[in-house]
């Protein structure tokens, strides 16, 4: 019965197709070449032309000097400090943020909004407050700073801190990704390895993380990107001792301070090409493991 | 395998989803859990798997009691109402799942498992599909694997959650008929839950209708359909009329005349049921119900008449021989001829 119905509404589409002459190529969802033209437009002029002025300008400067100020011992000492602890707090945010999505997926408690909202407050306060707590915090006769002065340990004005004010920054980017994917994996599917035999541990790398993966890894190169470009937070708590404690971002406030315009464009230029870099490689993976989960 | 539960109750916060129940599936049974969304049936078959736990009483297996063991202790195999399978994973190896995990010493080779799937599909009669995703199959497939998955782990009892829930009307009946003949085939005591009396009638061998997390009554098909223990097995078992009358000297009486039906024990206030084909119309100078026709619609062979009582809400529905059919508005003496009279529930509960 059903079968029959669905032949006369495609014998009707078909008569419809026909009566429109060139329309071999029509398509269900309307406004394909406006939209796209749109978004490209739109792109290019918030995204590309301004980038791409970045280059032409550290272009101006000559291949030499490019090389001079954009991978100077000082430049790469900061790449260095602004992409590893970028890369360390991602990698933090990643698991703990996880953490915090299946507890608001999956639990239920008294002040669960409350949570919710604190989750994404990194996101709404303005970076140097957040830099000047934590400072604070981690100082040697800081809460925490005291505690850890003993052990040995220094946070604030070391790598360490520049990582701390990272993992805060970038927290929301992760819980965030992996919140609704969570949530439509369904509390069903845990509780059908359960009853499977499966082991909490079981279900977590077998059945929870490929579905979760993709999510992840997009909650990791956001809140990794996030930290890359950083500065805010940072120039508090990282001391911003050269060759120790600068972050790449504040080498390029410092050349602009020195009216250096040539110089700041090609240390960004730089960031700029490595971070493309990284965001294409976690891009591909991701590709790669939806395919592999899907296969 | 026989499964025994003993004054099970169970509250979610301030609302009480089960009291006292108790319930005992004999070996090889396929029992039905019937009620209305809310009776409290989808908990106590949590219950009896181990994804909830009661407040009070026990949950005996073959005489030992596992009210403590975790779901993933009892080996006990669950359908879920959407079937809960694993997307990223081909079917077999959604059924493989199961042996897949055991601990590295009970563990199956692979090659074992991949048997093992695929001796599952071909019971299921799923052979050829086994290197699909759960994305590619239809609802009555995918209700399939999930059988097969919860079956892999040689489950000593089978629950299923809203088995047919999710599936259109056809697949539904077709599947339940397959459920039946797979159930006499595999032999497993199985329980399953359902909103649907149809569903529950046809497939069980014993029906437990629940209403507000208690047992109203527990019987085989022919027994809650044909003797419901009270109105609310009446009214949700199969289709029913219900007027209000009262009961004196044995009989039911509807306004001042003694209709031929036992009161069955009740005194005062009351409620007669019938089922649409157990009434018929009557002649001026039987006692009766009268009523104005106001509806006349071929059903299965039958014909089924509306008609509305002075003062009683809802219509009062008959099947009657399509040539002894009425004409809408004519005015018609009901007379019941296999009817029942409960205790008015809720004109008892006032003067109580």
């Amino acid at each position: 019965m059903q079968s029959a119905e669905m032949a006369i509404d495609m014998g009707d589409g078909r008569a419809w197709h026909r009566s429109s002459p060139k329309s071999n190529h029509r398509r269900v969802i309307p406004g394909f070449g406006l939209t796209l033209g749109f978004t490209i437009t739109w792109l290019s002029l918030i995204v590309l032309v301004p980038l791409t002025t970045i280059f032409i300008r550290a272009a101006g400067m000559g291949w030499d000097d490019f090389v001079a100020v954009g991978l100077s011992a000082r430049a790469l000492k900061a790449y260095q400090l602004s992409f590893g602890a970028s890369l360390a707090a991602g990698g933090i945010n990643t698991v703990f943020g996880m953490l915090v999505a299946w507890v608001l997926v999956r639990q239920d408690f008294p002040g669960k909004r409350i949570v919710n909202a604190l989750v994404d407050l990194p996101f709404a306060l303005p970076t140097a407050v957040a830099g000047i707590a934590l400072t604070a915090l981690y100082a040697d006769n800081g809460w925490f700073g005291g505690l850890l002065a003993p052990l040995g340990i220094k946070v604030a004005f070391t790598p360490i801190g520049v990582v701390v004010a990272l993992v805060f920054i970038g927290l929301p980017f992760v819980v965030r990704s992996v919140e609704p994917v969570l949530a439509d994996l369904g509390q069903d599917v845990e509780e059908a390895a359960a009853t499977l035999g499966a082991s909490g541990w079981q279900t977590f790398h077998r059945i929870i993380l490929p579905a979760i993966g993709p999510a992840l890894l997009t909650g990791f190169a956001l809140a990794f990107a996030r930290g890359v470009g950083e500065y805010g937070s940072l120039i508090f708590i990282a001391g911003n001792m050269p060759y120790r404690t600068e972050i790449a971002p504040l080498l390029i406030v410092t050349q602009l301070e020195q009216f250096d315009y040539a110089g700041a464009t090609a240390i960004a230029a730089v960031m700029l090409i490595a971070s493309f870099a990284l965001l294409l490689l976690i891009n591909l993976i991701q590709v790669w493991s939806r395919k592999r989960g899907m296969a | 395998m026989s499964i025994r539960l003993t004054d099970i109750s169970k509250r979610f916060g301030a609302f009480t989803a089960l009291t006292d129940i108790n319930l005992t599936a004999r070996p090889g049974e396929f029992l039905a859990l019937l009620g209305p969304s809310g009776s409290g049936k989808t908990t106590l078959l949590r219950i009896i798997a181990g994804l909830e736990f009661p407040e009070r009483g026990t949950v005996h297996f073959e005489g030992s009691d596992i009210t403590g063991l975790s779901v993933a202790e009892r080996r006990i195999g669950f359908v879920f109402q959407q079937y809960a399978l694993f997307k990223h994973m081909t079917v077999a190896e959604n059924i493989g799942f199961g042996l897949s995990v055991r601990p590295r010493r009970e563990r199956p080779s692979r090659r074992a498992i991949r048997a093992r799937a695929q001796e599952l599909l071909d019971l299921v009669q799923l052979g050829d599909l086994g290197n699909r995703l759960p994305a590619q199959l239809s609802g009555g497939q995918r209700q399939r694997v999930a059988l097969a998955r919860a079956l892999a782990v040689d489950p000593t009892l089978l629950l299923l959650d809203e088995p047919f829930g999710a599936l259109d009307a056809k697949v539904r009946k077709e599947l339940r008929h397959w459920l039946r003949g797979f159930h006499d085939r595999v032999g497993l005591t199985s329980i399953f839950v359902t909103h649907d009396q149809g569903e529950a009638l046809e497939v069980a061998d014993r029906v437990v209708v629940m209403s507000n997390g208690a047992i109203e009554q527990i019987g085989t098909p022919a027994e809650v359909y044909d003797a419901p223990a009270n109105a609310f097995v009446f009214d949700f078992v199969g289709e029913s009329n219900r007027i209000p009358v009262t009961a004196a000297d044995g009989k039911a009486i509807f306004r001042g005349s003694a209709l031929d039906v036992d009161a069955n024990g009740v005194r005062g206030p009351g409620e007669l049921f019938f089922r649409p084909h157990d009434a018929r119309i009557g002649s001026v100078d039987e006692v009766g119900i009268d009523a104005i026709v106001s509806l006349v619609r071929p059903r299965e062979g039958r014909v089924r008449v509306e008609s509305a009582i002075d003062g009683v809400s809802g219509p009062i529905e008959l099947d009657v021989a399509p040539d002894a059919a009425p004409t809408p508005g004519q005015a018609i003496r009901i007379v019941p001829t296999r009817a029942r009279v409960f205790a008015d529930r809720i004109a008892g509960a006032r003067a109580a």
